[in-house]
Formats: C-alpha cells, sequence, structure tokens
C-alpha cells in the first residue's frame, strides 16, 4: 500500500511546528536561523508531496521549491553576516541581549 | 513493494522528527547544526521517496553542501560561553509550548484528510516537467531570483567588512 | 514471464546487480588506491630525477602494502580535548561521497551500477557533501591551524564548484541528458566530446584539481603549509581514510572526464566484446591519473589568494562566456556541432595565449610598483 499523502503533509506540519518551537523557544541567534531553515524545509516538503501526488499542472509545486531553495540561501547568507556584524559589536549572540539598537 | 515503500517513510519520518527535535533541544550547537543537516538529509529522502529526484538532488547540493557550512561558519566565528542549560531557551518558553503544541496536534490530524488524486508513481520523473517549466513559464522569476542571489551576495560581503578597512 | 540476464529472475536480478556492483567497486576503491599511491611516488621519483621505493618487492611493488600494514598497526591517538563523536565521524562523511559517486559511472555497455536520470547531477551533489566533512575535521581537531586549513580547503572548494558546474552543464547542453550513461552512447566511435568542447574539459580538468584538493591546489594539506592543515590530528588508519578518500576522488574526476569528453568505454573491438569495454575505460582513466600526477610533480604550489582569484577572476567568467557562446551558437545552428566546436577552439587558444600574456603584464606591474617603493 502506497503511502497516502496526508502522511507526507503531516510530518511536514510537524516539522514545521517544531521549527516554530525553535525559533520561539531558543535564545540563539544562530540556532533560530537554523529553525527558519527547519521550516523552510517543511514548506518544501508539503510543496513536492502535493505536486507529485495532486494532479497538477507541469510540477509548479517544485517549481516554486526551486525558489525556494534560492530564496533560503539567500537568506541564511545574509542572516549570518548580520549575526556576525552584532557579534563584532557586543561578543554575544543571545537575542535577550542584543535588544539594543545603538551601542 | 508497498510495504517497502512504507517501510522508508517510517524510518525517514524518525529521522526527521528526531532531527528536528533535536536541533531545538540540543545542548551544543554544533550538535545542533549536524542535526539540521542530517534532517536535511531525511527531506531529501523523501523527495526521493515521492520520485522527485531532482529536487532531492538540488535539496542535498544546496541545504547539506552549502547552508550546513555557512551556519557551521556562523557558528564557529561566534563562539559562546557555555552556559547552563536552562538558560538556552527564552522566558516565555512555557507560553510557547502552550502555544505551539496543541495547533501542531491539530493541523497534523487535519492534514491526513488529503487525499491523493494522482494515480500514485505515475508519472516517470520530474526532470523534464521541472526544467520545461523554469525556463519558459517562469523565466523571468528565475531571472529575478539570480538578481536576489546578487544582492545577497554582495550585501553580505558589504556587512561583514570591517569598517577600519 | 521475463528472465533476466544469465537466466536469473529480475526481481533477484536487481538488488543482486547492485550488491555486485558495491562489491566491485569497493574491490575497485581500495586496490586502485594501492596502485595509486605506488604509480604516484614512482612517477615523481623519476620527474624529480631519483628512484622512489626499491626495495620492498621487485622494483618496489610491495611499498604500498607495507605502508597499509604500518598503518594499520599505528596506535589510535586521539588528543584529549577534541570533539570525540566529530572527530572520529569526519573521515566517513568525506570517504562515503566518493564511494557512491561509482555507482553511476559507465564501465561497459550494460555494465553500471544504476542509470540514473539526474547522474551527473548526482556526481556533482556527492561533491559537494564532502565539503561537509572537511569542515568537520578541521574543528573538531581542536587546533588552530586545522581549522583554519579546514575553513580554507572548504572556502577552495565551494568555490571551485561553481567552474565545474558550468563546464559540465556546456556539455549536457551539447549531450542533452544528464544520464551518464546517455553521455558515454552519444560519442560513438572517434565522435568524442573533446573535439566539440575542448574548453570545457580544460576548465573542468582544472576545477577537478582544486575539488580534490591535488597540487598545485593543495595548500590546505600540504606536509610543508600549517603543518598539514585539517589532517593534522589524524593519524595512523584514519588519516588513511582520508588519503584513500583523496585518491578515490581523483579517480572519480577522471572517471568522469573520460565519460564526458573521451566516449567512456568506446575503443577498437568493443561491439564485439561489450566487455572490452571495462579495459578501454580504465586505461582512458588512468591516462588522466597519471596527468594529474604528472602535473603534482611539476608544477608549485598556488597560495590561497591566488587559487581564489584564479577561480573568480579567470575560470567563472571563462565558463559563463563557454557557456553564452555555445547556447547560443546551438541556438542559432541547432543541427549542426560545427559552429560550437569552432568557437570553443577559438575561446581555448585565446585562453592559453591570453593567460601568460596577462601574467606577464602583472609582472612587470608589480616589479616597477616594487622597484619605486624601494626606490
Amino acid at each position: 500500500m502506497a503511502v497516502p499523502l496526508g502522511a507526507f503533509v503531516a510530518v511536514s506540519a510537524v516539522l514545521f511546528f517544531i521549527g516554530t518551537a525553535g525559533v520561539l523557544v531558543r535564545r540563539n541567534a544562530v540556532v533560530i536561523l537554523m529553525s527558519v531553515e527547519l521550516m523552510l524545509n517543511a514548506t518544501n516538503l508539503a510543496l513536492v508531496a502535493f505536486s507529485r501526488r495532486y494532479a497538477s499542472i507541469d510540477e509548479r509545486g517544485s517549481v516554486f521549491v526551486i525558489f525556494i531553495f534560492v530564496v533560503a540561501a539567500a537568506e541564511v547568507a545574509v542572516g549570518l553576516a548580520i549575526v556576525l556584524s552584532a557579534y563584532r559589536n557586543k561578543p554575544t549572540v543571545d537575542v535577550d541581549e542584543l535588544r539594543q539598537m545603538r551601542g | 513493494m508497498g510495504f517497502l515503500e512504507g517501510a522508508f517513510f517510517a524510518v525517514l519520518t524518525i529521522g526527521i522528527i528526531g532531527a528536528g527535535a533535536g536541533v531545538v533541544l540540543a545542548n551544543r550547537i554544533t550538535t545542533s547544526a549536524l542535526l539540521m543537516a542530517f534532517t536535511f538529509l531525511n527531506v531529501a529522502g523523501m523527495f526521493l521517496l515521492l520520485g522527485a529526484e531532482t529536487v532531492a538532488m538540488f535539496q542535498v547540493l544546496i541545504y547539506v553542501g552549502a547552508i550546513t557550512v555557512l551556519i557551521l561558519y556562523g557558528v564557529m566565528f561566534t563562539p559562546q560561553v557555555p552556559r547552563p542549560y536552562g538558560l538556552f531557551f527564552q522566558t516565555q518558553k512555557f507560553w510557547a509550548a502552550l502555544f505551539v503544541v496543541p495547533i501542531a496536534i491539530f493541523v497534523a490530524l487535519v492534514a491526513f484528510a488529503f487525499r491523493d488524486t494522482a494515480a500514485v508513481g505515475a508519472k516517470g520523473g520530474d526532470l523534464l516537467p521541472l526544467a520545461t517549466s523554469v525556463f519558459r513559464d517562469f523565466a523571468f522569476p528565475f531571472e529575478v531570483a539570480s538578481v536576489l542571489l546578487l544582492a545577497a551576495m554582495v550585501g553580505a560581503i558589504v556587512l561583514v567588512k570591517r569598517d577600519d578597512e | 514471464m521475463p528472465v533476466g540476464p544469465f537466466g536469473i529472475d529480475p526481481v533477484i536480478w536487481a538488488p543482486l546487480r547492485l550488491v555486485i556492483a558495491l562489491l566491485l567497486v569497493v574491490g575497485l576503491v581500495f586496490n586502485g588506491a594501492l596502485a595509486q599511491i605506488y604509480l604516484e611516488r614512482k612517477i615523481q621519483a623519476i620527474i624529480q630525477d631519483r628512484l622512489g621505493p626499491l626495495h620492498t618487492g621487485p622494483w618496489g611493488l610491495l611499498q604500498t602494502f607495507a605502508d597499509a600494514i604500518k598503518l594499520l598497526g599505528k596506535e589510535d591517538i586521539r588528543a584529549r580535548l577534541t570533539d570525540r563523536w566529530f572527530f572520529l565521524a569526519a573521515p566517513s562523511i568525506v570517504f562515503s561521497p566518493m564511494l557512491a559517486s561509482y555507482v553511476v559511472i559507465p564501465f561497459a555497455p550494460g555494465i553500471v551500477g544504476a542509470d540514473l536520470n539526474v547522474g551527473l547531477l548526482y556526481l556533482t551533489t556527492l561533491g559537494s557533501m564532502t565539503v561537509l566533512g572537511i569542515v568537520i575535521a578541521g574543528w573538531a581537531s581542536n587546533n588552530k591551524y586545522s581549522l583554519i586549513g579546514g575553513l580554507r580547503s572548504a572556502g577552495q572548494l565551494i568555490s571551485y564548484e561553481v567552474p565545474q558546474i558550468l563546464s559540465l552543464v556546456t556539455v549536457v547542453l551539447v549531450v542533452g541528458t544528464l544520464s551518464m550513461v546517455g553521455i558515454a552512447d552519444s560519442q560513438p566511435g572517434l565522435r568524442m566530446n573533446f573535439l566539440v568542447l575542448p574548453l570545457a574539459f580544460v576548465t573542468y580538468f582544472i576545477a577537478g584539481l582544486a575539488e580534490t584538493n591535488r597540487a598545485p591546489f593543495d595548500l590546505p594539506e600540504a606536509e610543508s603549509e600549517l603543518v598539514a592543515g585539517f589532517l593534522t590530528e589524524y593519524s595512523g588508519m584514519r588519516w588513511a581514510i582520508f588519503f584513500l578518500a583523496e585518491y578515490g576522488e581523483v579517480t572519480v574526476v577522471s572517471s568522469i572526464v573520460t565519460t564526458l569528453w573521451f566516449g567512456a568505454w568506446h575503443g577498437p573491438f568493443v561491439e564485439v566484446f561489450p566487455l572490452l569495454g571495462v579495459l578501454w575505460f580504465t586505461l582512458k582513466t588512468y591516462f588522466f591519473v597519471l596527468v594529474f600526477m604528472w602535473i603534482r610533480a611539476t608544477l608549485p604550489r598556488l597560495r590561497i589568494d591566488q587559487l581564489m582569484s584564479l577561480c573568480w577572476k579567470v575560470l567563472i567568467p571563462l565558463t559563463l562566456t563557454n557557456l553564452l557562446v555555445t547556447a547560443v551558437l546551438l541556438l542559432v545552428f541547432p543541427t549542426t556541432l560545427v559552429p560550437v566546436a569552432i568557437a570553443n577552439w577559438l575561446l581555448l587558444g585565446a585562453f592559453i595565449v591570453a593567460l601568460p600574456y596577462f601574467q606577464r603584464r602583472r609582472l612587470v606591474a608589480l616589479r616597477e610598483r616594487l622597484r619605486t617603493a624601494a626606490a
């Protein structure tokens, strides 16, 4: 018996919420970035599952996934650049301590 | 053969959920980073299970090959004093858990309502339709994505430059 | 009821074929590495006007076995402050993708582990997973020199992936398929892709040299730099695994070059005896492995900034131009490959002439600047 589509979407949902919990709960900025990547992966999984299992025209879900890859890569690069700049200012990546915009 | 597919799906699911939870809960940040890479590999396995081989290859190439290395660089260049485990989490961790867990359970249960409408596994590989779509119907977003990457590259370099150079 | 080859039931044949392929590949990798270690020492010795291993066995043939026995017997030292699991896992992360690459390489018509639709993309993906292992190795050694060596190596590998992939894409444009078996089949007889796309071959070869951390790009692991870079803390069998991975990777790159540009298993009499294709494939691949070793013995090492500027300022514009020209010419002349071939040979000639010319101009300018600064 093949795996039903709902199972893939359920896994994607659980992974998405694990990522959300990571963003809300952890204090380290790099771990927050990692959790955002988990959320993006969950989205990719759901999109590809729908694209392959639903009657879709021309794999459009997978096309969207390609663009999400691009955006995720760009976002990690710029996000880490920001974290490193902030680290240079004040040697911490704790988001509770990086609250002020000056100094 | 259907049993094999179900077995692979179960193994990959355990991998994804376990490694994902590990990323959020791990003690050391390098363990988090490597568990994240493991999650990416498992998601690529899921893509292969769905028959989307090109997307699976891109997933490994981009996520495991590049984004994980970037995050490891970020981890290495921001060393922190080790602190007790309780201080890893925000002060609002209780409310966050309360908010996230019930919604997660609800959404996961709702997800099972989706049904396949296409015959499973009847569509062949995804290389040709993907390539056709990207370069014909979505050629303009493709070009915009290249410009986005260029802007991100330049922006990241400018942000990290030291001011005294 | 379909009957598989040798009369075996096809349901058993598919996994059995994979198991046979895996065993053959493991045998190939280890024996190939043994042969290459010996060849490397002998060839380097001859080029450097000395003799190389002589005493163990006739012409020093058993030297590699002696080395292997020594490495197996060495004490497994691990510095106390290294990160235990990552230190132990790093050699495996570097070794596994190389081993997995052999699955898609066509050794003879019909002898291939798995004819993936996206074979070339699969090989590229595995090449990029090696970077992760090297970063982990450098970091887990808890040693500043290892860390710097590992990060430099990772930067080098990631940078050189771009010209590598662009060269491969140029070939795919001409051939029309990503499957390795399809690419091998598209070059019957003497109609090799090398005659059509020589510039892509040259750029891929240079990028492949850098991807495998081979001279002249072996700054991260050379013995005289950074105390051997990310390999510093690894001794005995763990170091041997890194080295096996490097020689295996050299063989993989040579196999890719053979398949894409030199017709894989094509050669005289291969239609009559299909298994003869294995011989031609091996000969062609080892020819390129010998070229790798020849280059190692001949050229001096590049500094990290020279290496990076070669990639970003020379190879990437060159491969992008090559891709653009090939694509435009294929669009304008869809039926014939002759314009593409002419354009490629012209670009290759321009590259060979232009590179020393610009280097000489830069050297003259540098000398002028140094002379005026000293005066």
